[in-house]
């Protein structure tokens, strides 16, 4: 990665990226599902960090409500500093766009759109310049060694060529976490390794990765996995000795587990 | 998100449906198309129609018998025909009239009844002439030979008149009038006109065969005089013209006579002298043709309705197929502005390509059907700009809903959709 996408990592890591505190979530599906129930979190700035669980556990829950898209019933979810529950739409429009990388399972690009276009999208609705965003997407794209299909369009690019151009689209707006929701679900596995070899240099030029996953050996990447079961946390696998501080406690600045 | 970059996104979108958003336009075209030609169509018949009569009598003022509940002088021209057909103006009204300040001549008018003409061997059925005074022609209107003298047995025909013949006619030459009372009378061809000063509903159009001969000795309708009882030559008609500039004094002065006049003692009771300007004529013209456009252009709006529904749809549709899109556009930052706005502009975009396109399609159309009439070609710039406003006010308008619902996409549930 170049130095475009280290301006969070310049940053230290000492204060968390995201916080969560006691969030619970409930829907109204036929009757009252919880989907997340006093859950606590915090991700420390520049940290890698993989969510695993069944289908239903709430680990999608999780991800909406760190990414802004949902607001939860009660507790404290902030991003890079800004609090996210309780806001309206046009705030957490504005820290999707600048806070937040979206990696999804799908790629998710727009079809019309150029690659660099695609790249750039996330600056277009943050009102940048349109030079200043085609250079700041032609550089991504360039680290994500797609310099040479700036203007492909995503159906003239194969499956691991679209979902680099989608990594290099969550960072556009240097946000401070980027989440994969399986990012590599819709790959073959050699091109699934490329992707999370991508994830892992984004890592290692000090981003903060969340990546939410099903697979064992996609979730190993990171370096801790927390284990969702049942709208709460199982449990926190630590994998690397050297890890920043993870803590899932009802304090989610409180110790470690 | 400026504007410029959603102009682009939203082209590119009309672009990747390129026959649903042409046929969408084409929606559009037909509407705007059809205001643009029933509008233009009209305004060309209005102004065909006001400069024929303006010109051959600006400076006229029509007295004629009307119905007082017609609307005597306000009444549109033509109103109760059978009523403006009885003779009442006699000499003495004709005289009175002459002597007001301002005037020129007094054109009196009436019929005379025909059963043919014939020249040289060939009879033409005919079952009327114009009786009238050398006054009727102004300079205009005689466009061979001269006027006919009063008390002369001569006769000016029209151009249709001229031709009606096998052996056309020509100054000097001799026709043989058949009265309607069998009476036979010879005479003398000394003018071409192509109209007159008097009579207000002979001037539309080019008309038939018309011959106009001098009230004396020709014009026999008489009536019983008002005071003793003898019986009075009377016309139906006067036409009072006015010296230019003079035509509302004169037009005041003529109101003020007709009630004394031999005219309105003649009139039964529910019937008045009507005394109408070609202005106030044609502007009761105006009004009715600017009705009668306003009326058939209301129902070609109908069509733009439709047009305006089919875009409305369209976007619909778009809204549907792409939800999954909005969700992406709003989980990388997109406000809710910015999708409203993305799917207005496409819908503004197709409205104003509709009426951009419509325009001149409506113009030519209106321009083929203002030749097959025969009437000059008149703009209605008004109604242009009126299509064109319709046109982008259709597409936001039709957008409007489509685009609401497209902000209100919740990102999640779009997401989940496949």
């Amino acid at each position: 990665m170049s130095q475009s996408t280290e301006s969070h990592a310049e940053r230290g890591s000492v204060s968390p990226a995201v916080t969560v505190s006691d969030v619970t979530k409930h829907y109204q599906l036929g009757g009252r599902v919880t989907a997340l129930d006093g859950v606590s979190l915090s991700l420390p700035e520049g940290s890698y960090t993989a969510v695993m669980g069944p289908s239903g556990s709430g680990k999608s829950t999780l991800l909406n409500l760190i990414g802004g898209l949902d607001t939860p019933d009660s507790g404290t979810v902030s991003v890079g500093g800004t609090r996210l529950d309780g806001t309206d739409d046009a705030t957490r429009a504005d820290v999707r766009g600048t806070e937040i990388g979206f990696v999804f399972q799908t790629f998710d690009l727009l079809p019309r759109l150029t690659a660099v276009q695609n790249v750039a999208l996330p600056l277009t609705f943050a009102d940048w310049g349109r030079a200043a965003r085609r250079d700041r997407a032609a550089a991504l794209l360039g680290d994500v060694g797609l310099g040479d299909r700036l203007d492909h369009r995503p159906p003239e690019l194969s499956g691991g060529q679209r979902q680099r151009v989608a990594i290099a689209r969550a960072l556009a707006a240097d946000p401070s976490v980027v989440l994969a929701d399986e990012p590599t679900g819709n790959v073959d596995t050699e091109t699934g390794g490329e992707v999370l070899s991508l994830l892992d240099g984004l890592h290692e030029s000090g981003n903060t990765v969340l990546l939410v996953t099903h697979a064992r050996r996609v979730a190993e990447r990171a370096q801790q996995i927390v284990h969702v079961r049942d709208g709460a946390i199982e449990g926190v696998e630590r994998l690397e000795g050297d890890a920043p501080t993870l803590s899932v406690a009802d304090d989610p600045t409180g110790g470690e587990n | 998100m400026d504007l410029r970059e959603t102009f682009r996104i939203a082209v590119r979108s009309i672009r990747a449906h390129n026959l649903r958003s042409a046929l969408t336009v084409l929606g559009v075209v037909v509407g705007i198309g059809s205001v643009i030609v029933f509008a233009t169509f009209g305004a060309s018949v209005q102004a065909a129609v006001v400069s024929q009569i303006g010109q051959t009598s600006a400076n006229s003022i029509f007295l004629t018998p009307a119905s007082i509940e017609s609307g005597g002088q306000d009444g549109p021209p033509g109103a109760g025909i059978a009523d403006a057909t009885r003779p009442v103006f006699t000499e003495r009204d004709v005289t009175e009239l002459g002597e007001i300040n301002g005037v020129e001549t007094v054109v009196p008018q009436g019929t005379v009844r025909l059963s043919g003409v014939s020249h040289a061997g060939d009879t033409v059925a005919q079952r009327q002439a114009i009786g009238t005074t050398p006054a009727a022609f102004g300079d205009d209107d005689i466009v061979d030979g001269r006027a006919f003298e009063s008390g002369a047995q001569e006769v000016v025909v029209n151009e249709a008149a001229r031709t009606a013949f096998e052996q056309n006619l020509s100054v000097g030459d001799t026709v043989t009038l058949t009265l309607a009372d069998g009476d036979r009378r010879n005479a003398t061809v000394v003018g071409v006109a192509d109209g007159t000063r008097g009579g207000l509903l002979s001037q539309f159009g080019p008309s038939g065969p018309q011959l106009y001969l001098p009230s004396e000795p020709f014009y026999q309708t008489s009536v019983e005089g008002t005071t003793d009882g003898v019986r009075v030559t009377a016309y139906p008609q006067v036409t009072v013209v006015a010296e230019p500039s003079q035509t509302g004094t004169v037009a005041d002065a003529v109101r003020a006579y007709t009630p004394e006049s031999d005219a309105a003692a003649l009139l039964p009771a529910e019937q008045t002298v009507g005394v109408q300007t070609t202005g106030e004529i044609v502007g009761q013209i105006q009004e009715i043709l600017g009705q009668l456009t306003r009326f058939v252009t209301g129902i070609a709006v109908l069509s733009l309705v439709v047009g305006a529904i089919g875009i409305a749809n369209i976007t619909l549709v778009s809204v549907t197929e792409r939800t999954r899109e909005i969700g992406i556009m709003k989980a990388v930052g997109a406000q809710n502005r910015d999708v409203m706005q993305l799917f207005l502009t496409e819908s503004a975009l197709l409205g104003t390509g509709g009426a951009v396109l419509g325009i001149p399609v409506g113009l030519v159309v209106a321009w083929g059907a203002t030749r097959f009439a025969e009437v000059g070609f008149t703009l209605a710039l008004d109604w242009m700009a009126f299509a064109v406003v319709v046109g982008v006010a259709v597409g936001v308008g039709a957008g409007l809903y489509p685009a609401w619902r497209a902000a209100r996409v919740d990102p999640i549930e779009a997401l989940r959709q496949e």
